[in-house]
């Protein structure tokens, strides 16, 4: 652990991949390896411009690099989609609890993910894939604007050939060569979807706005509460559980989170905002 | 440990020794006849060490308004801008030192702490005093807190009509006494009989502005967010509120800051802590404007929420000391004290029906 929690260590770019006209992939390579669990967020910094926070998108078992996939949304984020390759940031990490991996053996996985928030997703995938045979299933939901705004395109196809996963696209506006699913991601989240729930966990990240929505529709899909892992956005500065920024109830999401059960966080209020 | 009694002619004489050593800040009415802590002149004329709080909290000499914590990419707690030399604070209040009960569990507790908070911590030298009286936004016992002070300092300086009496409470406290033995006589009876006195009286002071004001006693205030989210009081509080947050300035237990990235010079980073307001609207915002905090009825609740409902579930403390600087300072008087009240009162009367 560093001495100083609030001082970065230098990476470099080594690739940049577009994934979208607005969503990039970077890939890290920091100066000391920073190890990190599935779910685990880093901040990443732009020198004299500042942080923001992200969840590496890369099978954690690699350790030399990290891959962070980031949509161009603000202040950092458009800055950091004018870097080139061998451009240096700064990374501080990781915070925050990965998934509980452990609690999901034996079990149905159903993965359940919205636009730039399949990024954490993608890690996490990897990393049951790391160890496919301890889980019973694993089911991935995708929804995404439009075809073109489908994250990891090449990896998809791949996971979709992938016979211990079942992957399941759709987009809330079809074009031309779209053949899949037309609507919003809570269409694909039927009763009868072929996960036997009692024995499911389903994880869910994505916009607020889908989130909240999701989580209604698995609730009444039979899901319950504490089955149901959300990650939470909040604002964020520290990262450790200082500055007071990412409160929900009595927890930091930087700290106790950010993925929470819905159990924990469901009593608080604004929680979809 | 032992106490000792200082003439109040010889009061200059250890001013003048702890500067030799440390950076003095006292307590001194100023222009605006306000209390103030201002650094030690040399001059003991106006010094008051009884008294009540000073304007400013306590909390600017461990948690820095604004500090330099990265100074490139090396990693080192040396990059601070601490001053080279500590600070002594001499007269700090309870309501300040009871604030140091939340600054301390947040920065020093957890998996992560903050080096430089703790190094401000180990380094200064607190001298705390009595209360000899109280002033009209006074209500330390409301909220479970005492006028005198209970802990986290390392000597005691209790003023009296003649000279002060003085204890140790920390190893570092009892070894500045130490070194200036010369100065002090042995404690007498009657000086601890009129330090109870004064503190008897001060108390009473307190007493009468709860009253006063009717401000229920924190064994009341559990829940009291919870049962009043959706209040009307906060949108008539929030009425008032021009969001400077100087109600987060003035609070011995505010600790919310943001890091902010200066330098545009290649790769150099530097960063800084700066203090930030909960009151801000850009405080809760996130990546596309969405904001769970839009109004200011939930900033100010939110607010509350942290100090009643957040603080006494995660460590033993509500976040709020009594020291009545919150409303002092706000230019739209939101009054933390009738805020209480009505939240108290609500909370009974949903209870009943
Ligand atoms: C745990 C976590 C994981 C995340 N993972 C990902 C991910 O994998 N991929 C992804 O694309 N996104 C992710 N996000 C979202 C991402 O952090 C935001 O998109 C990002 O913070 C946006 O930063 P921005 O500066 O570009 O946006 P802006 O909208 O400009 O600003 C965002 C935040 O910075 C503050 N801010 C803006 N300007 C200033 C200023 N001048 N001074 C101080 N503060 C300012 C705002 O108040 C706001 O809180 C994640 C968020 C969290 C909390
Ligand atoms: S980000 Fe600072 S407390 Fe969570």
């Amino acid at each position: 652990m560093q001495k100083n929690p609030y001082c970065p260590i230098k990476a470099k770019i080594t690739d940049i991949i577009e994934e979208t006209p607005a969503i990039k992939t970077f890939v890290l390579r920091p100066e000391k390896a920073i190890p990190f669990k599935t779910g685990e967020f880093m901040e990443l910094t732009v020198s004299g411009l500042g942080e923001a926070p992200f969840t590496p998108s890369s099978n954690p078992r690699i350790e030399d690099t990290m891959e962070l996939t980031i949509m161009d949304v603000g202040r950092v984020t458009s800055r950091l989609h004018k870097m080139k390759k061998g451009d240096v940031l700064g990374v501080r990490g990781p915070y925050g609890k990965g998934y509980p991996l452990k609690d999901f053996e034996g079990k149905e996985v159903l993965i359940v993910g919205g636009g730039v928030g399949l990024a954490p997703l993608r890690s996490l995938i990897l990393d049951l894939l790391n160890d496919i045979d301890r889980y019973k299933k694993v089911l991935i939901k995708y929804g995404a604007r439009s075809p073109k705004d489908i994250v990891y395109k090449n990896q998809v196809k791949e996971w979709q050939k992938n016979k211990k996963l079942s992957l399941e696209l759709t987009v809330d506006k079809g074009d031309k060569g779209w053949k899949g699913n037309v609507g919003l991601i809570t269409t694909l989240l039927k009763k009868n979807m072929g996960v036997d729930i009692k024995n499911s966990v389903t994880i869910v990240c994505g916009p607020p706005v889908m989130m909240k929505f999701t989580t209604f529709k698995l609730i009444e899909s039979g899901y319950s509460d504490a089955d149901i892992y959300l990650s939470m956005e909040k604002n964020m500065s520290c990262g450790i559980g200082k500055c007071g920024h990412c409160r929900i109830g009595p927890y930091y999401s930087c700290q106790d989170g950010p993925v929470f059960t819905y159990d924990k966080i469901k009593g608080y209020h604004t929680i979809w905002e | 440990m032992k106490e000792r009694f200082l003439k109040k002619d010889d009061f200059k004489k250890f001013a003048d020794a702890l500067a030799d050593i440390y950076r003095v800040y006292h307590i001194r009415k100023g222009r605006d006849e306000n209390l103030h802590l201002l650094r030690y002149s040399g001059e003991v004329k106006d010094a008051v060490i009884g008294g009540v709080r000073p304007f400013e909290p306590l909390k600017n000499f461990f948690f820095y308004a604004r500090e330099k914590v990265v100074d490139g990419y090396k990693d080192s707690e040396e990059v601070g801008e601490g001053e080279d030399k500590a600070f002594c604070i001499l007269g700090v209040k309870n309501c300040d030192l009871a604030g140091l009960n939340i600054s301390d569990y947040v920065f020093t507790q957890g998996d992560f702490k903050d080096p430089f908070y703790i190094r401000n911590r180990e380094r200064n030298l607190i001298i705390a005093a009595d209360c000899s009286k109280a002033i009209d936004t006074c209500f330390c016992h409301a909220v479970g807190n005492q006028h005198y002070p209970e802990k986290n300092y390392d000597i005691l300086m209790s003023e009296l009509s003649a000279g002060y009496l003085i204890e140790a409470a920390t190893e570092k406290g009892e070894r500045v006494l130490g070194r200036h033995a010369e100065l002090f006589d042995a404690a007498q009876r009657k000086h601890s009989e009129e330090r109870d006195r004064i503190r008897k009286h001060a108390g009473e002071e307190v007493e009468k502005n709860i009253k006063a004001n009717e401000i229920p006693p924190y064994t009341d205030y559990k829940d009291i967010i919870k049962e009043n989210i959706e209040s009307e009081i906060w949108q008539r509080e929030a009425d008032a509120c021009v969001e400077c947050g100087s109600c987060n300035v003035v609070c011995p237990t505010c600790h919310c800051f943001y890091l902010v990235d200066a330098s545009r010079d290649g790769d150099k980073e530097v960063r800084y802590k700066v203090w930030d307001s909960c009151m801000y609207k850009r405080f809760a915002r996130v990546a596309g404007g969405v904001n769970p905090r839009r109004h200011i009825r939930e900033r100010l609740r939110n607010r509350f929420e942290k100090k009643f409902d957040f603080f006494p579930q995660v460590c033993e403390y509500y976040a709020c000391t009594g020291c009545g600087r919150c409303f002092s300072g706000c230019p739209g008087k939101i009054d933390i004290r009738k805020i209480l009240k009505d939240l108290v009162r609500e909370k009974k009367a949903k209870a009943k029906t």
